[in-house]
């Protein structure tokens, strides 16, 4: 037994120092990982001062520049880092000069460092390979107060998979509104507006496609006039889809010839829309922003009668998100930036109607109760529509539609004067 | 005495300009045949026409950039040799001499910009109007701007050229001795408009027919006027090709290749159409007709001419009021006249948050403006001992208005790209340069040539070398003309658009640009505070360069 005993005890002994060992080994590299994310955030911080982030965002509504340069401002004052707000009047071109680096092999050093981003844009970027690396968004300190697991729309993208290539920044509605000293009841449906377009001819418009609001106001009538919404949720595939897409085109070749202008020109996008609403040369507005009516009111570039409505079975909604290229020549400054865009104190800024009006993407179970009080006192403005409200929303189709809807646009009502 | 050093340098000159179109044109000529080995593509292949000819409406694009660039160019030089002519030896004639500059100075974006206030239903036209009038309580659904067929881009264009018509015309003017023909003409009984017409034009036309063809190029290729007055469905070559060149697809820089290649085929058939109607209007057939028609019907012409100048003339006047007092609105509904309340906040906020653009625009221009007079005056010390190869190399100068601005900048870009340059503002200075030099040009030349040898002879013979007479005698002598060149330099290179949106790729940008942006999606309100700063600094600079000429010259005397 003693033998037995030396014996196995030798084998204990064996297996005690390998086992310390491997066990040693694991700890020591996990402490040496935590430490060194725990320390590479500060390393980040610490070596990101002095540096000039260019971030390429959409620049033509006021209050949304007045917001960048605020929290280039703080960011500037907390971490020494220039934040160069590239005011973008399409992303697809953002998109397309990095593309034109990747196919220049200037695979460092790009002059897109950060970007405002969501659907058909981003899924352009995954699939050539212009993202950085996967999952990247929850080293990132704040993403903590984001939940992930029970909002599939934080990492789901006009249906493509982020996987985590891309950090959500602020969450969008497509937003109807109308002057309510004029127009009693808006017409709530595709096929109730259909009916008013055509009893009032000239009185309405949409932006034209392929701007962003024009080709989203194209889907929410595809959606609702649709006869199997999940067609939608699939990669377009011509032989297959090309019929599902029909009614779409007979809504619109009855309503065309009776929008503003006889559907000869279009206003250019959803500001321009603002501007013919505040005139009365158009009767109904879109934006893909809930306050958007509230901060026109505010900015006096709206009548103070404005009033929101969506679709009765719900209108777009999706999240915006930011992204890094994979050349970006400033990766650590603008992960520091973007921290901060999702910090409590900057989305707080972004809700409030007196700012911006775009709903948080915070999860306020994850705030502390302070936060939760600041972030429940926002006032709302006297046109944007409650929670409640605007509960109902649907889902974007796959990117693949988005082309064919915008191609398809053009040849029939875009170039045809 | 014609140095290796003075050839070399002036090859160098030469280069600094043909090198950059060199590679311009090559960048958007080989990517229109699909090949560019940059881009790792080295199939050569007709396939990219067949795609362009596919586009949905670029044959009504390609109609549309061909008549608005012809009628715009025609119109503005009728225009403008109506008004010299109606005004020539009186006193109107000195004060258009002095006003064509500030006229000058207005961007094209600004006069677009001011159109579409005042002719959209709910634009200013209209509220004068209503309701008291067409009984309008809100705007009309009328088709107004922009038009089916580019008529208001044609407006636009031809406002804006018509002072640069007369600016040219009358220095080409000063050239010869057109007041003694013109007396000469009267005096034999002839009214003023046969002997402008059959005496003095064909002298004027001989010097300013190249400005004439850069019109062409230019009108027929524009892209800021375009996109705010041209028909949106579809719109002008020009937009078709940025439009394709902004689609986030691989191919798209071919296809905006192919089309920028379309666009240089579209402007040298204008011209040569633009010869052969040369050739029929110096025919005699078409004298003896017109003399003709002439004779009873002068004064209802010179009258009706008159009145449409008239209008045009105002219609620039109303432009810049409605753009000041859209910067100074609060809400300003249809049908309203004026605004119901009136703030400088915009103006002030504006101010504050585009300083730097603000200071780097001024920066941008001064720096281009005086290398490009540098370039004009090194180029006419270089060519002073040329006599009939002058005429030949003075082409280089202004190859770069040939070339559609857009198809050109796109060929750059695809070279630009791939050599990594990590600077922004170098390139865009130099590329401002090819622009900014034949403006320098037409104005410092005619009279650094005109300084009497005698002074040159004196100095020389006291001794003086070369660069003491430059800098002592010549350029003194010519101050006033010299500092108006370096601020026309300024002007020119402030309001160019295309250049700064595609060399500058966002990182460098300047105020013209940002009141595209603004003109696009913005407000009003916004709109007009941008087109105030972008008209305001240009006549800012104007003034100083009068007010210290006026010194000037007042010692001189």
């Amino acid at each position: 037994m003693g033998f037995q005993l030396f014996k196995t005890s030798k084998n204990f002994l064996l297996d005690f120092y390998l086992f310390i060992f491997v066990f040693g080994l694991i700890f020591f590299s996990l402490t040496s990982y935590a430490s060194e994310n725990e320390n590479s955030w500060e390393v980040i911080l610490n070596k990101s001062s002095g540096d000039t982030v260019f971030f390429h965002a959409w620049g033509g509504d006021k209050n949304i520049n007045s917001y960048i340069k605020w929290a280039s401002d703080e960011i500037k004052k907390k971490y020494n880092i220039s934040v160069k707000h590239v005011k973008v009047s399409d992303t697809s071109n953002v998109v397309a000069r990095i593309l034109s680096e990747k196919n220049a092999r200037k695979n460092t050093n790009g002059a897109v460092d950060l970007v405002w981003i969501n659907g058909e844009n981003f899924s352009m970027m995954k699939n050539n390979g212009l993202l950085l690396n996967q999952n990247w968004i929850f080293k990132i300190p704040n993403s903590k107060f984001l939940d992930f697991e029970n909002n599939p729309n934080l990492l789901n993208d006009f249906g493509v998979d982020t996987e985590g290539m891309e950090m959500p920044w602020g969450l969008s509605q497509l937003t109807f509104y109308f002057d309510s000293s004029y127009i009693k009841i808006p017409p709530r449906s595709s096929i109730e507006l259909k009916d008013y377009i055509l009893s009032n001819k000239g009185r309405f418009t949409f932006p034209q496609p392929p701007d962003f609001v024009g080709t989203s106001f194209l889907k929410q009538v595809l959606i609702e006039l649709i006869s199997d919404k999940n067609l939608l949720q699939s990669n377009y595939e011509k032989a297959k889809h090309q019929i599902a897409l029909q009614p779409l085109w007979d809504w619109l070749d009855e309503v065309t010839p009776y929008l503003w202008r006889n559907g000869k020109s279009y206003p250019s996008n959803y500001l321009a829309l603002t501007e013919l609403v505040a005139d009365r040369e158009i009767d109904i507005g879109m934006a893909f922003n809930i306050s958007h009516a509230s901060n026109a009111i505010l900015a006096n570039r709206l009548p103070k009668t404005v009033r929101s409505y969506i679709h009765e079975k719900g209108t777009l909604a999706n999240t915006h998100f930011l992204t890094i290229p994979y050349n970006s020549s400033n990766i650590e400054a603008a992960k520091i930036f973007i921290n901060f865009l999702i910090s409590p104190i900057a989305q707080l800024r972004k809700q409030d109607k007196n700012f911006w009006g775009d709903p948080s993407v915070l999860s306020m179970d994850k705030l502390n109760n302070q936060w939760k009080n600041k972030f429940n006192q926002i006032p709302r403005g006297v046109a944007t529509l409650s929670n409640e409200d605007l509960k109902m929303k649907l889902q974007e189709p796959h990117p693949s539609w988005v082309k064919v809807i915008e191609e398809e646009w053009i040849r029939r009502y875009g170039s045809k004067n | 005495m014609y140095s290796y050093l003075n050839k070399f340098l002036l090859v160098l000159l030469i280069a600094i300009i043909v090198t950059p179109i060199f590679f311009g044109i090559l960048g958007f000529l080989l990517p229109s045949f699909g090949y560019f080995p940059i881009l790792g593509k080295y199939e050569f292949s007709l396939n990219y026409f067949v795609i362009s000819s596919n586009i949905p409406g670029v044959s009504k694009s390609i109609f549309l950039s061909f008549f608005t660039g012809f009628v715009s160019t025609l119109l503005a030089l009728i225009l403008s040799q109506v008004i010299i002519l109606n005004t020539f030896e009186t006193k109107l004639y000195k004060l258009i001499k002095k006003i064509i500059a500030p006229l000058l100075a207005m961007p094209h974006v600004t006069m677009a910009i001011g159109l579409v206030f005042i002719f959209t239903p709910s634009g200013l036209f209209f509220r004068i109007f209503s309701p008291w009038l067409t009984g309008f309580e809100r705007p009309p659904n009328f088709f107004i701007i922009p038009d089916d067929y580019g008529f208001f881009l044609i407006l636009g264009l031809v406002l804006k050229e018509i002072p640069f018509f007369i600016l040219v015309s009358i220095s080409a003017i000063e050239q010869f001795s057109a007041k003694k023909i013109f007396n000469v003409g009267k005096s034999l009984q002839h009214s003023v408009f046969s002997v402008w017409c059959f005496l003095l034009f064909p002298l004027i036309y001989r010097r300013i027919r190249l400005i004439v063809f850069i019109v062409i190029a230019f009108t027929a290729s524009v892209v800021d006027m375009s996109l705010l007055l041209a028909p949106s469905t579809p719109s002008t070559l020009a937009i078709q090709i940025l439009q394709k060149y902004q689609a986030s697809e691989t191919n798209s820089l071919f296809i905006a290749s192919n089309l920028a290649l379309i666009q240089l085929l579209v402007i040298i058939i204008l011209i040569l159409f633009w010869v052969l109607i040369e050739k029929i209007v110096s025919h005699k057939l078409f004298f003896t007709i017109f003399v003709n028609c002439l004779t009873f019907k002068n004064n209802l012409i010179k009258n009706l001419t008159f009145i449409i100048v008239s209008i045009l003339f105002f219609l620039s006047l109303l432009v810049l009021i409605s753009s000041f007092l859209w910067s100074l609105a609060g809400d300003w509904y249809f049908p309203n006249f004026l605004p119901k309340t009136l703030d400088i906040q915009n103006l002030v906020e504006f101010f504050n948050e585009n300083k730097k653009i603000i200071f780097s625009s001024i920066v941008i221009s001064l720096i281009v403006s005086l290398l490009a007079c540098l370039f004009v005056i090194l180029w006419v010390e270089l060519t002073d001992g040329l006599k009939k190869k002058r005429q030949y190399i003075e082409w280089f100068i202004f190859l770069p208005l040939f070339i559609p601005q857009i198809s050109f900048l796109i060929g750059i870009q695809s070279f630009l790209i791939p050599l990594n340059f990590s600077d922004f503002l170098v390139p865009l200075i130099f590329v401002e340069l090819l622009y900014v030099i034949p403006y320098c040009f037409i104005i410092l030349v005619p009279s650094l040539r005109e300084i009497s040898k005698d002074f040159l002879k004196v100095a020389a013979s006291l001794g003086k070398n070369k660069f003491e007479i430059l800098i002592f005698i010549k350029i003194p002598m010519i101050m006033p003309t010299f500092l108006l060149s370096i601020a026309i330099g300024m002007l020119v290179s402030f309001a160019l658009y295309t250049p700064v949106y595609f060399i500058g790729a966002g990182r460098v940008t300047t105020l013209t640009v940002e009141a595209l942006n603004l003109a696009l999606s913005g407000s009003k309100q916004d709109l007009g505070v941008a087109t105030f700063f972008q008209v305001i600094i240009p006549i800012i600079i104007l003034l100083i360069v009068g007010w210290y000429n006026n010194n000037f010259l007042k010692w001189k005397f």
